[in-house]
Formats: structure tokens, C-alpha cells, sequence
């Protein structure tokens, strides 16, 4: 296929509009979102619970649940605008070849009855036509690849630590040797010495392979750990994306400020905790104008009235704040 | 000085039924605390941290006698907790508070905010009248900054956010003016941007009413925002316990130092974390022989396997539990 993203984009979200339908009304989970991902980076996506970024994540894989429309907006994979193709193309060409995903809590997803082994050879027969043994031979070599020893495969999930189980759905999700991986807070339910296994694990993998990496999480420490760029979500909204030493180094939107200043370290001077004040809104009804301004301290009129765009800053750096764009 | 709360060689074996094995008459045991000593001055902050299923919980609800002792002794002010009947241990409950990691599940759905936080002001008979029960409630809504309290009062945990939640089960503690509260992860269940606000709110109360708690974490970054003294713990043991400043930046036990160098730093400028050891902590069943961390210690010698290693005092007040030191 050849390269037509401009830069190398592998993924290009343009206006993405992805809402829930309730009985009270739209959930306006992902609401106008644009983001670019370059082929071969890793990217965090970070926002606190309800910003719409897992939202985002099924809507690139299509797999939103069944009150889930997408109502705008395009997804380019390679160039490609993968919403307009069928589901029948979508399953064969795409979902787990090129783009996989690990969920949430997807350790807990494994099937208690079936060897590990043979799920993930499941996963590879459903998706190219090879045989059996085939298989069950690569997923085997899957296993070993994560840092399972292959004789593992006879196991069943309940003999797997928590750690382990999470490097068999990772495996899983390598099966089809996809181009691009969506990982879905891969670490939150793990100790802290098992998530800095694991994330070493992905680091390493994705610069192995070659993968392009988007890692959703809530936790900017892990971001800061892997990625190569971060991407802000608040409410819906993309509100700040650039490189990950700008994010932390030089952050424009409040709320990424608030973010950056809202987590301990473990290093370096102790430094004053402040928190933002309120919670995110509901998203049934979200504020006027920036989503953000009832939380903002920086708040000024316009804020209320008018949403700002986001707007390129310098390189890849981009922003969505009044307090920038004027 | 007294301390305010001493604990002594503290004990909780949970036995295990059913399995073949119980056929036989041989009862086994998981040894969630396994002779745990420290001691907890007044106003002061102490943390106990660990990985999940170190038994930090298990202490801290065996010292408020929310689970009965296997053995050891809790003096609170000089009174062994263990002895007392049930209506002195009534008593020393006001003095004695908790509160839970999780606030989605520490309140009860069908109670307002009133009779939630009222509940225990009736249970210790503390008003004479509903008008001074509804006051003390405003007052404890005041002090979590939850204002104006009227408007809270008649709400339904459904209808508050989890950081609010959190705020509701700390003033159901605070409302009886206690001296010392088990803070059992009491953020780790919050979205990070109001995180702060709760710990900030933590802090504060310590220093307005001289209250000491039991910090329960995993994550050693906050217990170092947090936390005058820390411990560490593994697998129902103190391992390494000092002024948590001094613990964080020059850990001595192997243990320590791994879950030190595992914590993820926000700062992509900043060495990366590293992983110093392999495995997961095994099952407290049937431990390790010897000195519990040795099946995963780099510097395991042949002593480590044979000889569990005591707490022993090194320089300043600071204590470890390994055979390289003693």
C-alpha cells in the first residue's frame, strides 16, 4: 500500500464525532476530535475516566457497543478511510490484522476453560487460513515472545499470576501481526513492579516490531515512562497534544497544566500537590463554550460563550484555549 | 512519650477450608500478617505499603479489631484494644475511625448523605435532639469542604462524585472527633485531578485536629507526599521501615529498593524506571522458607534460604529486615 498520509500519518482522526444514545438524550462521548498519529510512535492518549478516550479507541476499531454512532467525522488508516469501507472488509482486511487493541481488563476476559494456548491460536484461525497445529505452532512463539515459556500454553487462565495473563492478551493482540496496537490502560490493575514488567514489555515490542503504539491511560507517569507524544483529552474534546517532554515541560491548556501538577513524584523535590478544583462535567449536557471553564482559573467571558479551536502552537504542538489563540 | 498506637508482634492467620487436604486434619493457613510491630506517635502520619496482598489492609482493619487477632497486642494511649469487652471497645471506636478505599462501595445506596454521616452520631449517642445531630453533620460537611451543607445533606451517594464520596466517608469518621484514622488507599479509586484535593483535605485535618493516621498505599509516590514515617511490607512482613524521605531516597532492603525503581516518573526527562526484579510475589499459603523475598532477591545467599532475617535497628531510626545488613 502506498504511503498517501501526509508525514506518515498511519492514522488520521478528522472531526471524529462518536456519541452514545440514552434515553435521555446523546452522550456526546467523543465530540470533534482530530488527532494524527505517526506511523512507528507511541502515543498516549490521557484523560481522566468519561473523556471519551476508550470511546475513541472503539471507534477506530469499530467496535462501539450497539448504542454507540458515529455521527462525523473520518478515520484514515494509511490513507484509507476505514469508516466507509463494509464490516465485511473491515473484519478481514483490518480489525486484528493491521489495527488490535488490548482492553481494559482484558486479563479477566480470558476464557477459564480453554488452555491459553488454544485461545490464541483461536484468535490467529479466525483471521488467516492456517491450519491447527499451525497455529497453535505461533502461538507458541507469541508466548515466548511476551516472556511466557511456551510449555505454558497447556496452562489454563487461573494458573496464570495477573501479570502473565495480561502478557497472554497482549500476545493475543500481536496474533496477526498488526501495524498498529491500541493499548487500554494495560497496566491499571497490575502491582508496581509486575506494570513496570509489562510496560518494559510493550516499550520493547513496539520498537521491535516496528508497531505504532496508542496507549490510553489516566495515569501521566506511565505516558512520561513509554510514549514518544501524548494527546490530552477533557469532556470529549482533544484539548492538547504535542510531544511528550513539551506536555511536561511547557503545557499551554490548563487543564494539562492542572494534570502535570496534580501527580506526586517519586523524585526530585517534593513538590506542593494541587489538585482542579469540581469534576468533570456530565457529558449528557456539557458546558457552553470550553468545556473546561468551569474548572479553569483562568476563566475569562469567552470561555463561556465560545468553544476554542485547536490550534497549532509550533511543530507538533497544538491547543485548545482562548488563552492561547487570542 | 507514649505513643498513641503500638502494636506488638501482631498475628492474623486466616485458616483455609475445604480441599483435600482438610480431610486429613492438617489446617492450613494464610499467614496475611505474620508478627508486624511499629509503633504510631501522636499526629503523626505512618504508611504501610506494599503490593497487593502484602496484608497492609489486614493490619489496619486487626488494630481498630475489625477482624479478631490471631495474636499479638494493639495498645491505643496505653489500653490494649484486644482486651477490652464490647462495650469499652464501643467506646474506644469513637477515638478509632476507618476509612475505605472505595467510596462507591463504603456508603450505603439508600441512605442520604444525613443519615449517613448521623448514623454513627446516634450509634454513640452524641446529640440529645435532631437539631443538634442535623448541626454537627453541617459542621462535618464544612470541614470536607463540601458548602454549603444543606445542599449536600439530602442527597444520595448516587448523585455525589466519587471524589464527594470520598469527602461524605471522611466526615462520617470525622463527625465523632477521632484521634487516629485507618486510611485504607483512600484515592486509589479516584480520577488523579482530585486526587490532591482529598489528600490536601487529609493533610489539613492533621494539622486542625491533630489527627494520626494509618496511611494504606501501594503507590510509594503519594506515600511519600503523605507519609511522616513508612513501612513496607511483603508477604505479612515489615521489611524496611524509617522516616519515608530518607527511605525513598536511600532504600537499604533489596525489596525496597526494587519497588522504588519499579514507581513510574511523570517526567520524560527523568531516568527511566527500571525493573530490578522478576516474578510476582508468590502466595502467602506456603511462603518462602527463610527470608520471604529470596526466591526473587538478586542478592540471595545461601543463609536467605534457611533463616528468616529479624528487623533489626541500623543507623538513624531506621529498621531492616535482611541478612545482608545483620
Amino acid at each position: 500500500m502506498k504511503e498517501t498520509g501526509p508525514l506518515n500519518a498511519i492514522l488520521e482522526i478528522k472531526g471524529l464525532k462518536a456519541y452514545y444514545e440514552t434515553i435521555k438524550g446523546y452522550v456526546k462521548a467523543v465530540d470533534d476530535v482530530s488527532l494524527r498519529i505517526k506511523s512507528k510512535t507511541a502515543v498516549g492518549l490521557v484523560g481522566e475516566s468519561g473523556c471519551g478516550k476508550t470511546t475513541l479507541a472503539l471507534a477506530v476499531t469499530r467496535l462501539l457497543p450497539s448504542n454507540g454512532r458515529v455521527l462525523g467525522g473520518s478515520i484514515f488508516f494509511n490513507g484509507k478511510d476505514i469508516l466507509s469501507i463494509s464490516e465485511e472488509e473491515f473484519r478481514k482486511e483490518y480489525r486484528w490484522k493491521k489495527i488490535s487493541m488490548v482492553f481494559q481488563g482484558a486479563m479477566n476476559a480470558l476464557n477459564p476453560v480453554y488452555r491459553i494456548g488454544d485461545q490464541i491460536a483461536e484468535a490467529i484461525i479466525r483471521h488467516e487460513n492456517v491450519s491447527k497445529d499451525e497455529a497453535l505452532e505461533r502461538a507458541k512463539k507469541l508466548l515466548s515472545l511476551v516472556g511466557i515459556d511456551p510449555k505454558r500454553a497447556k496452562s489454563y487462565p487461573h494458573e496464570l499470576s495477573g501479570g502473565m495473563k495480561q502478557r497472554t492478551m497482549i500476545a493475543m493482540a500481536l496474533a496477526c501481526n498488526p501495524e498498529f496496537l491500541i493499548a487500554d490502560e494495560p497496566t491499571t490493575a497490575l502491582d508496581v513492579i509486575v506494570q513496570a514488567q509489562v510496560l518494559k514489555l510493550i516499550k520493547s515490542l513496539q520498537q521491535e516490531l516496528g508497531l505504532t503504539l496508542m496507549l490510553i491511560t489516566h495515569d501521566l507517569s506511565v505516558v512520561a515512562e513509554i510514549c514518544d507524544y501524548a494527546a490530552v483529552m477533557y469532556a470529549g474534546k482533544l484539548v492538547e497534544s504535542a510531544d511528550i517532554v513539551t506536555i511536561y515541560k511547557n503545557p499551554l491548556h490548563p487543564y494539562t497544566k492542572g494534570l502535570v501538577n496534580a501527580f506526586p513524584s517519586i523524585r526530585g523535590e517534593k513538590k506542593q500537590l494541587v489538585s482542579i478544583p469540581g469534576a468533570p462535567p456530565n457529558l449528557l449536557n456539557p458546558p457552553s463554550g470550553c468545556r473546561f471553564h468551569p474548572r479553569c482559573p483562568y476563566a475569562m467571558e469567552i470561555c463561556r460563550r465560545e468553544e476554542p479551536e485547536l490550534v497549532k502552537v509550533d511543530g507538533d504542538h497544538q491547543v485548545a484555549c482562548h488563552l492561547v489563540s487570542r | 512519650m507514649e505513643p498513641l498506637v503500638k502494636v506488638v508482634e501482631l498475628k492474623k492467620w486466616f485458616p483455609v477450608r475445604g480441599g483435600i487436604t482438610s480431610l486429613f486434619g492438617k489446617r492450613q493457613y494464610v499467614k496475611a500478617v505474620d508478627g508486624v510491630s511499629f509503633e504510631i506517635s501522636d499526629g503523626e502520619i505512618f504508611g504501610l505499603a506494599g503490593e497487593s496482598g502484602c496484608g497492609k489492609t489486614t493490619t489496619g482493619k486487626t488494630i481498630l479489631r475489625l477482624i479478631e487477632p490471631t495474636s499479638g497486642e494493639v495498645y491505643f494511649k496505653g489500653e490494649n484494644v484486644f482486651e477490652l469487652d464490647e462495650e469499652r471497645l464501643r467506646k474506644l471506636r469513637k477515638k478509632m475511625q476507618i476509612i475505605f478505599q472505595d467510596p462507591y462501595e463504603s456508603l450505603s445506596p439508600r441512605m442520604t448523605v444525613l443519615d449517613i454521616i448521623a448514623e454513627p452520631i446516634r450509634v454513640h449517642k452524641l446529640a440529645s435532639s435532631y437539631d443538634e445531630c442535623k448541626e454537627m453533620v453541617a459542621e462535618a460537611l464544612e470541614e470536607v469542604e463540601l458548602v454549603p451543607p444543606e445542599e449536600f445533606m439530602l442527597r444520595y451517594p448516587h448523585e455525589l462524585s466519587g471524589g464527594q464520596r470520598q469527602r461524605v466517608a471522611i466526615a462520617r469518621a470525622l463527625v465523632l472527633n477521632p484521634e487516629f484514622i485507618v486510611a485504607d488507599e483512600p484515592v486509589s479509586m479516584l480520577d488523579v485531578s482530585i486526587r490532591a484535593g482529598i489528600l490536601s483535605l487529609m493533610l489539613r485535618l492533621r494539622e486542625q485536629f491533630g489527627i494520626s493516621y494509618l496511611f494504606i498505599t501501594h503507590d510509594l509516590a503519594i506515600a511519600r507526599h503523605m507519609c511522616d514515617r513508612l513501612a513496607v511490607m511483603y508477604l505479612g512482613k515489615i521489611v524496611e521501615m524509617g522516616s519515608t524521605e530518607e527511605l525513598i531516597r536511600d532504600p537499604i532492603h533489596p525489596y525496597t529498593k526494587a519497588l522504588i525503581a519499579a514507581v513510574p516518573v511523570p517526567d520524560p526527562t527523568a531516568e527511566k524506571s527500571k525493573v530490578m526484579i522478576s516474578g510476582e510475589v508468590p502466595s502467602a499459603l506456603n511462603p518462602p522458607s527463610g527470608c520471604r523475598f529470596h526466591p526473587r532477591c538478586p542478592y540471595a545467599m545461601e543463609i536467605c534460604r534457611k533463616e528468616e532475617p529479624e528487623l533489626v535497628k541500623v543507623d538513624g531510626g531506621r529498621k531492616v529486615a535482611c541478612h545482608l545488613v545483620s
